[in-house]
């Protein structure tokens, strides 16, 4: 009976999947491929690049801080989504609207305003500084700046937005009759929420943990300006290998590296997540 | 009785979310105003010169419209793209649909940098053929952004397909339904909010997009985060902080009117939703 | 029927004519530009396909963007343009080495002159992706000696100077890289450059090693000093905005920034923000053709040679801060800022060069070593 369905939906399934697909592996795939040839190639033939970066006790530190504040972005990121969404989703008139522009207004900041405002904000002198000092909190100035510290919490700041939406999505399928049944039946909110409400919203978790997470990976404007010079993550590293010292060999080869290990990532989530979300 | 609404708690959360999220403005605003030439907070003096700039020198507004037409078309691709794939996947769930998609995600998983020379080299090539799309052409750079952008959207289509139940899909099989039929008729109509955001959030990754925008553009296509980035290396110039403010009130404007004139009428999210209220003001008359 | 060469050069001729009558006012500024666009355009697309785009009239001028597009545009640009009616287009975008190397790597480069360091220029020369200087046509008399190499030509100069928060210290003042690396005596943070340049000579002079026994540099030396003074370093900036905002919002005491910089954070401070001359690192700017530039060697070069002039160079001295290539320029510069030219003779005799053949041996190296002792 499979079969035959595949046989008869060939057509439509091609015209469906190929556009994509097709366009990816000519704009991207193959040139690419390119790149990965240079991993292989420059500035000699062979693996030794792949041997250097084992080696070399930076590339390793910068791997293991970039995922280190990677996963710390993501789930403070997707938490603080999480929240804002519901309301956008579920509240008031009233709620909806203020929530949406929290939430769109962070889009029109370029990357580079929201930086230095951030900058402005958690400096020495900056506005949260001179507030605690104002109010006799503290005595002397926070080191909010310059360090992981404000990193985190820069890219947390750009993020929140990307990651309401696919959260949003899934809220907002979820049958609002089963929370009140349950409600009905007696259950209280926390119950209610953890229980019925994260798990059918999983999905949306899901995919916003996954869009956060990868896209954090790119990130190195916010970390470069906000973490002092010091927090070099891998983005920036490779950006280093490949326009101030011109080893394009290794910069290709610290890319292909980090393809392999997001790969397993998505590999070992789909394999528990799969099941449930994608083939419902 | 008015549907389940969030507790208090709910709320208090949300709330200091949107306060996080808006508390770079405290910054930005007043730095707009600045009357130096150079990013730091007003003492004292305020000046209107960073918002005149913007009027004064025409390649403010010249970028801002490039990126609008590039934003327009390379989020309306990605999104229909995106859209036909995830369809492909969900309905048809091939075999190797574990492997498709995470082809389709390598542009979102490969450093910035990398993506950046990929396409840089396939714009030059392009740009052997052809004058239109190319390297340093407003349509190469949309190509760009849609191979960039892509991925994201095929990840929100994928999320939003998943909330689907399958047997409305299953229901319309049976009754003889066409591929089309039920990719136009029964599951997109039922995805709308999805696509909805897909197309949204293509349209800010490539209003934003800098990284790969900076290598593939010269002197021609200026996008407007190229234009902000010309000073990386030098100055910042605050005229960024008046570009950041006049986009968000522009925002506010176009929300608010959409609120006023949505008025005392609830937001219908879908027609079920309403037909829910319509049965609960009924029961609520009738209870008295 | 006519040569490529002979046309090219009529056209020359003819662009030359209309150029002195626009010079006479005997055109108007427009009718110029439409007659130039004529002569331009009417080329036959046959002779386009010989020598790429010689005849384009265009030249891309990268430099690192921000003010210095403005400036290089009114002090070179602009004067070019009228000269010869080539239109000069700047792109900020910064031209790193690597940027350069795709350039060339493309097959189609559409870069024409970098504002490049001269280092860089220099190991990209060896690998045939840079243009040679056609000192026929670029006057190495208008240069100071030593600063003209094969690979790029001397256009400004700047210096790594140290910058301090004079609020924070009252009177007194740094003295030196010695100064600089003392806490005790000049308490707070300091900041320091991200890419490493300069910053090496900078630990050598505080570890107390001579200005004429610098180089070789003494690498290990040197990161063993800065490795040991981490803890009093708030953070290493990589662009001019970072240095100035780092210094102004009160994050640290200190700071090793360019001259050009400096000059510009004690006006915008009031003069709450000075900066020495003393032990400062004198490092050069140039100007450097990529190969088979779009818009020909020829009209590169003659860019390069007009930006000699001493009056636009003032320009940029007046819009940048940058000091002047040309050692004619320092008896136009008023006396009253003769203190922020960093080669002019009473500053000048203070600092140090870098040193650009060992920057163009060593620096892709020691840049890793440097990056590696900083994130650590």
């Amino acid at each position: 009976m499979r079969r035959v369905r595949g046989q008869l939906a060939s057509g439509p399934r091609l015209l469906l999947l190929a556009p994509l697909l097709l366009f990816l592996a000519g704009a991207y795939g193959i040139p690419f491929l390119g790149v990965v040839r240079w991993s292989f190639t420059q500035p000699e033939p062979g693996i030794g690049q792949y041997v250097k970066l084992v080696g070399d006790p930076l590339v390793l530190s910068v791997f293991l801080r970039t995922f280190r504040i990677c996963a710390a972005v993501t789930v403070c990121a997707t938490a603080g989504a999480y929240a804002i969404a519901y309301l956008w989703v579920r509240g008031t008139p009233l709620q909806r609207g203020v929530t949406e522009l929290c939430i769109l207004i962070p889009f029109w900041i370029s990357v580079l305003t929201r930086a230095f405002g951030w900058l402005a904000l958690l400096s020495n002198r900056g506005l949260l500084n001179s507030w605690l000092e104002g109010i006799g909190v503290i005595a002397d100035p926070l080191p909010l700046v310059h360090n992981e510290f404000g990193v985190i919490v820069g890219m947390t700041h750009f993020l929140i937005p990307f990651a309401v939406f696919p959260i949003a999505s899934a809220m907002r399928s979820l049958d609002e009759r089963v929370l009140l049944a349950a409600r009905g039946l007696g259950a209280r909110r926390l119950r209610i929420f953890w229980t019925i409400f994260v798990p059918m919203t999983a999905a949306g978790i899901i995919g916003a943990a996954l869009i956060v997470f990868v896209f954090s990976l790119g990130f190195f404007v916010t970390p470069a300006i906000l973490g002092g010079g010091r927090s070099v993550m891998v983005a920036e590293l490779v950006y280093l290998r490949m326009f101030q010292s011109i080893d394009w060999g290794l910069g290709a080869a610290i890319s292909v590296v980090l393809v392999l290990i997001v790969g397993l990532l998505l590999a070992l989530l789909f394999r528990f997540v799969r099941p449930a979300s994608l083939a419902r | 009785m008015s549907g389940y609404r969030p507790g208090l708690f709910a709320i208090f959360a949300a709330a200091a979310v949107a306060v996080f999220l808006l508390m770079p403005l405290l910054a930005i605003v007043p730095v707009s105003f600045t009357h130096t030439r150079y990013l730091a907070m007003p003492q004292g003096q305020l000046s209107l010169r960073h918002y005149r700039e913007l009027i004064d020198n025409p390649d403010w507004l010249n970028s801002a419209l490039l990126s609008l037409r590039v934003g327009l078309v390379s989020s309306a691709v990605a999104t229909i793209l995106a859209t036909a794939f995830g369809l492909g996947i969900w309905m048809f769930r091939p075999r190797l649909a574990a492997l498709l998609v995470g082809f389709v995600l390598l542009p979102m998983v490969v450093p910035p940098v990398v993506s950046a020379m990929t396409l840089y080299f396939l714009l030059t090539t392009l740009s052997g053929f052809n004058d239109i799309v190319g390297y340093d052409s407003w349509l190469g750079v949309a190509l760009a952004h849609v191979v960039m952008i892509a991925p994201f959207a095929v990840v929100l289509v994928l999320v939003a397909l998943s909330q689907l139940d399958r047997r409305i899909d299953l229901a319309a099989r049976g009754m003889g339904a066409s591929v089309a039929q039920r990719a136009f008729r029964v599951i997109l109509p039922n995805i709308k909010f999805g696509i909805l955001t897909a197309a949204l959030l293509s349209f800010v990754l490539s209003w934003e997009e800098i990284g790969v925008t900076l290598f593939i553009t010269s002197v021609n296509a200026v996008t407007l985060p190229r234009l902000i980035w010309m000073g990386l290396h030098d100055n910042i110039d605050p005229a960024i902080a008046a570009v950041s403010v006049l986009l968000i009130t522009v925002t506010i404007l176009v929300l608010l009117t959409r609120l006023l004139i949505q008025g005392r009428r609830p937001i219908a999210w879908s027609s079920r939703a309403r037909h829910r209220r319509q049965l609960s003001a009924r029961r609520d008359q009738a209870e008295g | 029927m006519k040569s490529h060469q002979d046309h090219a050069r009529q056209q020359e001729d003819c662009l030359h004519i209309l150029s002195e009558k626009l010079a006479r006012g005997e055109i108007s500024r427009r009718r110029f530009a439409q007659l130039a666009a004529l002569l331009l355009a009417g080329a036959p697309l046959a002779f386009r396909s010989g020598s790429a785009a010689a005849d384009s009239g265009q030249l891309v001028l990268v430099n690192w963007g921000g003010d210095a597009i403005k400036a290089y545009d009114a002090a070179y640009g602009k004067p070019f343009q009228q000269e010869t009616g080539i239109v000069v287009k700047e792109d900020g975008s910064g031209p790193t080495e690597g940027a350069m190397a795709a350039q060339v790597k493309s097959g189609k480069p559409t870069w024409d002159l970098v504002d490049a360091d001269p280092f860089s220029a220099m190991s990209l020369g060896k690998q045939g992706m840079i243009e040679p200087i056609d000192y026929s046509i670029v006057d190495k008399n208008k240069m100071r000696p030593g600063f003209g190499w094969d690979y790029a030509a001397s256009t400004y100069f700047f210096s790594y100077v140290i910058a301090y928060d004079s609020k924070k210290f009252g009177d007194q003042a740094p003295t030196g890289m010695a100064d600089f690396f003392d806490v005790k005596k000049f308490p707070g943070k300091r900041s320091l450059y991200k890419w490493g340049s300069a910053m090496w000579e900078a630990a050598l002079l505080g570890d107390g090693v001579a200005a004429d026994k610098l180089y070789p540099l003494d690498l290990q030396r040197a990161h063993d000093k800065i490795k040991a003074f981490k803890d009093n370093i708030v953070s290493f900036w990589g662009g001019g905005a970072e240095s100035q905002s780092v210094l102004m919002d009160g994050d640290a005491s200190m700071a090793l920034v360019w001259s050009t910089r400096a000059m510009l954070m004690e006006q915008d401070s009031d003069g709450q923000i000075k900066f020495v001359w003393n032990q400062g690192l004198i490092s050069p700017g140039a100007l450097a053709v990529i190969k088979n530039n779009p818009g020909g060697k020829q009209n590169a070069m003659k860019f390069i040679a007009s930006a000699q002039a001493p009056q636009r160079q003032l320009v940029i001295f007046n819009m940048l801060g940058q000091g002047p290539a040309n050692p004619a320029t320092d008896a136009l510069i008023p006396a009253d800022k003769k203190q922020y030219n960093c080669v002019d003779p009473a500053n000048m005799s203070k600092q140090i060069a870098l040193n650009m053949d060992w920057y163009s041996e060593n620096y892709g190296k020691a840049l890793d070593d440097y990056t590696k002792v900083i994130s650590a």
